[in-house]
């Protein structure tokens, strides 16, 4: 048995490596010179060439583009989404079944069928190439996702508590804030990086619903395939750039990834 | 025994806990049914950014359906789909079980192992993108080059309608075998310990365990997890976008992305709906499965 996990252990590492091995190429030929990129060489001088030549150009306000839409999108959709989980999970709603089928509908509607209404809207509304449009594009699947995964976190804090706080004269919402919501305090956080990340990784509407006052990073990266005459270095540095903010959210989640995140899944 | 609250404790309670779900549930019906609403108007009209007052035209509502049903590229785009949701579903539900069974040993190690497993799932997209057009550009390739210095020189897969297919659904698998995998040994590691032992003093082998045994507990989750990404592939996109744009010939061009082209780049706005709304239309008819399947999965 010991002799049978130590196998499994070792397999395991091997995987792993053959699987992250394309991450770390890129990371890699982001630290290459251009001319180096092409060579068979394994060997190379480092050079941070790439990356100051990102932080000269335009890159930087996409970044930045990025970080409002999808910080403004989290927090919209937890304002209103926390209390209708908690709505949900507490009170015996006609219907709840219907709102969980339909939240789970637009979890998987292709987002094609969502951009062309709103890009017909947004171009009457003057919310094209905006940040605020993207953040509000983004409420369509975050809010949806915010109401699933807290209504889950709410179910699992022991009612009795609230009812002790109401019985001493204590609201309904103020039980709340001062009971329910603490205790939920870690899939909160969870759930606000999950929707941050959500929203930091569409390319698909940000591509559509943007031009260059509202760039975000994701698109940004793919006009330097197009424009910068296959600036390798530099598109492997945008990218390493891109991905960085989410391994380290990914990193503080990770418990809840692995098993939160399939829950979805398995409803509840 | 607590006391009971007042009477009216109850009612007013009830009008509290709608107060805090009616914000949600309106914005969710303007971000979403309202859009979805505008999508199945749109598809009804030969709408096109060129001529405004087509927006208004409903002359032959179901012009664009009748147009849809008669155009060969788009059912060669459903073709295409159901080619790589099926082979990605495929392999990604057999890599993802294959290597679950293999990891799934009492061990810290392998646990702390997973996080690691989660990188391919939540890279930005377009990353993944990126890192498989540098695998698939023959010129800076790592592949290419290891298989030139093997003697095994290849030409370019995204460049040849036949492989191009088959590239996609390799950077696909990378990419969502995670999910799986990781789903599944969620699942194995539910799996009961008493029905395992007595089968194993009963002379068991591994094969008739995992048969008779460990399978028939995870049914439920690998379904679940099957119809998951079988949805999630529908919605296929920067992969296709970045590594063959629909080509060589539409030999990638999918659903999804058919839609994006005749709406984005052609103008067809109509028309462009009303594939976007059978798309829909699909994708609603699944998640009732998911949603019944979910709900066994829990019930058993």
């Amino acid at each position: 048995m010991i002799r049978r996990r130590g196998i499994a252990e070792g397999f395991g590492v091997l995987i792993l490596g053959v699987v992250l091995l394309p991450a770390l190429w890129l990371l890699q030929m982001s630290f290459r010179h251009n001319d180096d990129i092409m060579s068979a060489s394994w060997r190379f001088v480092p050079t941070l060439e790439n990356y100051t030549s990102l932080w000269n150009g335009q890159f930087p306000g996409s970044f930045v583009h990025s970080l409002l839409a999808s910080g403004f999108s989290t927090a919209f959709s937890l304002l209103l989404g926390v209390p209708a989980a908690y709505a949900l999970a507490r009170a015996q709603f006609r219907g709840a079944r219907q709102i969980g089928l339909w939240i789970l509908a637009t979890r998987m509607a292709p987002p094609i069928a969502f951009t062309i209404p709103f890009f017909l809207a947004f171009t009457w509304a003057g919310l094209m190439d905006t940040v605020t449009g993207l953040a509000l594009i983004y409420v369509t699947f975050n809010l949806a996702l915010v109401i699933w995964s807290m209504r889950g976190f709410f179910a699992a804090v022991p009612r009795s508590l609230e009812e002790a706080a109401w019985i001493d004269g204590c609201g309904v919402w103020s039980a709340f804030l001062r009971i329910a919501l603490p205790l939920a305090a870690p899939g909160l956080a969870a759930t606000g990086i999950l929707c941050f990340i959500l929203s930091w990784n569409d390319f698909f509407f940000a591509l559509i619903l943007t031009r260059t006052r509202a760039m975000t990073a994701p698109v940004a990266i793919v006009n330097f395939m197009q424009y910068a005459g296959w600036e390798w270095g530099k598109i492997a540095a945008a990218g390493v750039l891109v991905m960085l903010p989410v391994l380290v959210f990914t990193f503080l989640v990770r418990a809840y990834l692995v098993s939160g995140l399939m829950a979805g899944g398995v409803k509840e | 025994m607590a006391p009971r609250p007042a009477v009216g404790w109850a009612a007013q309670q009830r009008r509290a806990f709608r107060f805090g779900l009616l914000p949600a549930l309106i914005v969710l019906a303007v971000v979403t049914l309202g859009p979805a609403a505008y999508l199945l108007v749109t598809s009804l009209t030969p709408l096109t950014p060129v001529n405004p007052d087509t927006a208004f035209d409903f002359s032959d509502p179901l012009g664009n359906y009748r147009q849809i049903i008669a155009t060969d590229e788009f059912w060669d785009s459903v073709w295409v789909q159901i080619e790589l949701s099926v082979v990605t579903v495929v392999t990604q539900v057999l890599v993802g079980l294959g290597l679950a069974l293999l990891l799934d040993r009492p061990s810290r190690f392998l646990e702390a192992l997973r996080t690691g497993f989660l990188v391919p799932m939540v890279l930005p997209p377009i990353v993944v993108a990126i890192i498989w057009k540098i695998i698939y550009t023959p010129d800076i390739s790592p592949l290419h080059q290891l298989l030139a210095w093997l003697g095994l020189p290849i030409h370019s897969l995204i460049t040849d309608a036949r492989t191009a297919i088959w590239a996609i659904a390799a950077a696909d698998t990378w990419e969502w075998f995670p999910f799986t995998m990781l789903m599944l040994l969620a699942a194995l590691q539910m799996v009961p310990k008493e029905p395992q032992e007595a089968a194993r003093i009963d002379g068991a082998n591994a094969t008739q365990l995992f048969w008779h045994v460990r399978l028939p507990y995870i049914r439920p989750t690998l379904v679940v997890a099957a119809l998951f990404r079988l949805i999630d592939s529908i919605k296929a996109f920067p992969l296709i976008y970045v590594l063959t744009d629909g080509g060589p010939g539409g030999a990638t061009e999918v659903t999804n992305y058919y839609a994006f082209q005749q709406t984005f780049n052609f103008s067809y706005w109509g028309y462009g709906s009303a594939v976007a709304t059978l798309m829909v239309a699909g994708v609603f008819i699944l998640s009732l499965v998911v949603n019944r399947m979910g709900g066994e999965a829990i019930d058993d």
